[in-house]
């Protein structure tokens, strides 16, 4: 503790580097925490996803089937509930506003409880046909409040009143879901059946089944396409966990991440590096001195990585509370109706910034404290090179 | 004065050498953001290049009113055939219009690669359908026979996904279609499937269309051929030029794509930027002595400022080269592809010039302090600095 001041003046030797050093090492370790963050948040993802939730679709088009699939799949072995939804393409006001509405039964509600809404929001769905609840990220990006009318136009969707504007009331913003980070909105499914032409009543978008084990999920879910192979609805049944690994569409975003922190870190190694060899070249007389006066050479070395350290990890300290700012701010860069998983700046990342600072500052003092570990005191004293 | 810029910065490449690894910073630290930079870019870049290389600049497209994505357009019998003899369609020689009623649909298919299920898109095209695609060509098996359960590959879909080599079957509503052939045409459509539409039809129990293509008898007979179409109270239909199209429904991915590449391209450019800032800070600072003398000799402060400059672009250029350069031979005319959307990783020469003025930037912003504090030293103080 009492050689802090030592280390202290060497990094006020010279403010500009030691500042534009930090700097560096600050932007770095942002990148580093957005990239690690969000390669965090897909491992989440894919943990989370739910071995015992099957999703079932259509198998050929996106042409709603009838509720009557539901009905069957219920009756299946090893099933233990299921819940149907319907989705409406719309936009709001303009068609480049995409809203994404799920219009989801009493059941989705009780299976779906990581997916944003709390139990009582869920409730007021249940209770109320007009209740939307709605995201935390379409909240933000529409400006939408609990009270506010969300008036959105889906032109592909007829109402029995030829119209194509629907009309829901915000009774609550659920909780942000890394299961779900959509800027979702839910309504209520019957609100939705009642309000298309007859013709169109009783049809659905998905079902989802919730099976009692979660072994025999995917032999239920290639039970179920066998079932509807031959039936006017074919489907297609996945595990969620299946689903949830698929990356999104192909991408391997981990690797790609850890590549790109991974690029930026050894940048930044290179540059304090180099600083740190350019500062102790510069002090050579003044690290000869303390030399002198008793320190031993490996003290002298702690010295000079510890100037580093303090650069390093006092930039991923403030590079990790900038990436969780920047973070918080990339729905609004996205296109509005749009989502991608955030970034978490958790406890886990923040330590693994500070564990590769520590490491980047060792690095970084390496070759240094070789060439003072060969520093001949007394032809340095003496200003010969 | 360009005299002096050039002898001072001569004097200053010269004494690199003793500074190799300050400089060495610059250029590494660039070719790292270049590098990664490039490497993300190539994606966009290919992927924009499939969209937009769909050549032909008279071919239109006709999907139902508010449709994001093909599959989701339906299109009634009589509403597509009233296309068809819209005015600006071209004439084949035969008298028929060069336009096909196609329908298109998402298939489910698994990926080689990672054994995942990933959407195909099988595209049913009639009569005109295979004359629309200029470029397609068949490299194994035969065409499709229009009235058979058959389907044809394009090349990148049977190197991508499982079972789609000629005698492998593909499941449709009504039984198992065989693939009898592999095309290619060099865009999008080698990472779908075909086949004769009016068979697919009622295979897949489908009454309505998706698409409508047309060939227009010139690029300047898009604008009656739309308004003809738009204007027609019984049709509830979009029109767009086939480039337009494919960038329309490319856009919402790309956005996800661009705020992501640059978004991550800015915050290494701005480390690059302290990089050299730093690196040209030491340099200068290393060279007080020589910079002195040569003012002293009568040198203007100008001309010092400029050849650090000059120096840090250098510096910085090279780098870039050296990351474009391995982006490019890492990635460049690598497949790749999102599910049955594919394309061709690609680094143009446009991508090294943004790299190029990308360097420049970084270098010019992060040299021009140090270059003033060059230029503007005391002569005399600087000469005794030690």
């Amino acid at each position: 503790m009492k050689y802090l001041p030592l280390v202290w003046a060497a990094l006020r030797r010279k403010p500009v580097r030691s500042i534009v050093t930090f700097l560096s090492v600050t932007v770095a370790f942002t990148l580093f925490g957005l990239m690690i963050g969000l390669s965090a948040t897909i491992h989440t993802i894919e943990e989370r996803a739910r071995a015992d939730r099957i999703w079932v679709w259509p198998r050929f088009d996106n042409v709603p089937m009838p509720v009557t699939v539901a009905r069957q799949i219920a009756q299946m072995p090893g099933v233990k509930k299921v819940t149907v939804m319907a989705y409406l393409q719309s936009y709001i006001g303009d068609p480049k506003n995409h809203a994404f509405v799920s219009f989801v039964d009493d059941e989705f509600g009780h299976m779906f409880t990581d997916w944003g809404p709390k139990p009582e929001q869920w409730e007021t769905i249940r209770k109320n046909r007009m209740a939307a609840v709605i995201g935390p990220q379409f909240a933000k990006q529409y400006n939408k409040k609990v009270g506010d009318v969300l008036t959105v136009v889906a032109p592909r969707t007829n109402r029995s009143d030829g119209t194509h504007t629907w009309t829901l009331h915000v009774v609550g913003i659920g909780e942000e879901s890394t299961q779900n980070s959509y800027p979702y909105v839910f309504g209520n499914y019957d609100y939705y059946d009642k309000s298309v032409p007859l013709a169109d009543q009783g049809k659905m978008a998905e079902v989802d089944v919730l099976t009692a084990d979660p072994a025999l999920a995917p032999g239920l879910a290639q039970k179920i396409e066998q079932v509807f192979a031959n039936s006017a609805s074919p489907t297609q049944a996945n595990t969620e966990k299946t689903l949830y690994g698929a990356g999104f569409g192909g991408m391997d975003v981990p690797t790609l991440t850890h590549q790109i922190a991974f690029a930026g870190l050894m940048m930044i190694l290179f540059l304090t590096a180099n600083v740190i060899a350019q500062s102790v070249r510069e002090r050579r007389t003044e690290l000869a001195t303390l030399m002198a006066v008793g320190f031993s050479g490996w003290a002298v070395i702690a010295l000079v990585a510890a100037e580093a350290a303090v650069i390093c990890i006092a930039g991923a300290v403030c590079g990790s509370v900038i990436a969780a700012g920047l973070a918080a701010q990339v729905p609004s860069l996205m296109p509005r109706g749009w989502g991608m998983p955030l970034p978490t700046l958790s406890a886990a990342v923040f330590f693994w910034a500070v564990g590769s600072a520590f490491l980047l500052a060792l690095a970084s003092t390496a070759l240094p404290a070789l060439r003072l570990n060969r520093l001949d005191v007394a032809s340095a004293l003496a200003g010969r090179a | 004065m360009i005299r002096q810029i050039a002898i001072v910065s001569l004097l200053g490449l010269r004494s690199l050498k003793t500074r190799l690894w300050q400089s060495s910073v610059i250029v590494i630290g660039m070719a790292c953001v270049i590098g990664v930079l490039l490497s993300m870019l190539s994606m966009t870049e290919g992927q924009h290049n499939a969209y937009l290389r769909t050549g032909d600049p008279r071919a239109a497209i006709v999907v139902s009113r508010g449709t994001e994505w093909e599959i989701a357009s339906t299109l009634p019998r009589d509403q597509a055939r009233m296309v068809l003899t819209a005015p600006g369609v071209a004439k084949d020689s035969d008298g028929a219009p060069i336009a096909d009623m196609g329908i298109t649909v998402a298939v489910p298919a698994i990926m080689r690669k990672s054994n995942i299920r990933q959407p195909i898109l099988l595209r049913g095209v009639g009569a005109k359908g295979v004359m629309l695609q200029p470029t397609l060509r068949m490299v194994a098996g035969h065409m499709f026979r229009p009235g058979s359960r058959e389907l044809i590959a394009g090349v990148r879909a049977k190197d991508q996904f499982k079972d789609m080599d000629i005698g492998s079957k593909v499941i449709l509503p009504n039984g198992e279609w065989p693939i009898v052939g592999t095309y290619v045409t060099g865009d999008l459509l080698d990472g779908q499937l075909l086949g004769d539409a009016e068979t697919l039809m009622p295979a897949l129990r489908r009454k309505t269309y998706t698409t409508v293509l047309a060939r227009l008898q010139s690029p300047a007979a898009f604008d009656s051929f739309r308004r003809a179409l738009t204007g027609n109270p019984a049709l509830e239909v979009e029109v767009m030029r086939v480039p337009e199209w494919n960038s329309k429904i490319s856009k919402d991915f790309s956005a996800f794509l661009h705020v992501f590449v640059y978004g991550v391209g800015a915050i290494l450019a701005i480390g690059a930027l302290f990089g050299c800032f730093n690196t040209m800070y030491a340099a200068v600072g290393s060279r007080t002595q020589e910079i002195a003398t040569l003012r002293a000799l009568g040198y203007s402060g100008f001309a010092v400022a400029v050849s650090v400059l000059l120096e840090a672009i250098l510096l910085s250029v090279s780098g870039a080269l050296i990351g474009a350069s391995i982006a490019w031979g890492l990635y460049d005319g690598v497949p790749s592809g999102f599910a049955s959307d594919v394309f061709t990783l690609t680094v143009s020469p446009a991508l090294f010039v943004t790299a190029v003025l990308w360097a420049i930037a970084v270098a010019l912003l992060g040299g021009i302090l140090p270059s003033l504090q060059a230029a503007g030293s005391t002569v005399s103080d600087a000469l005794r600095a030690r």
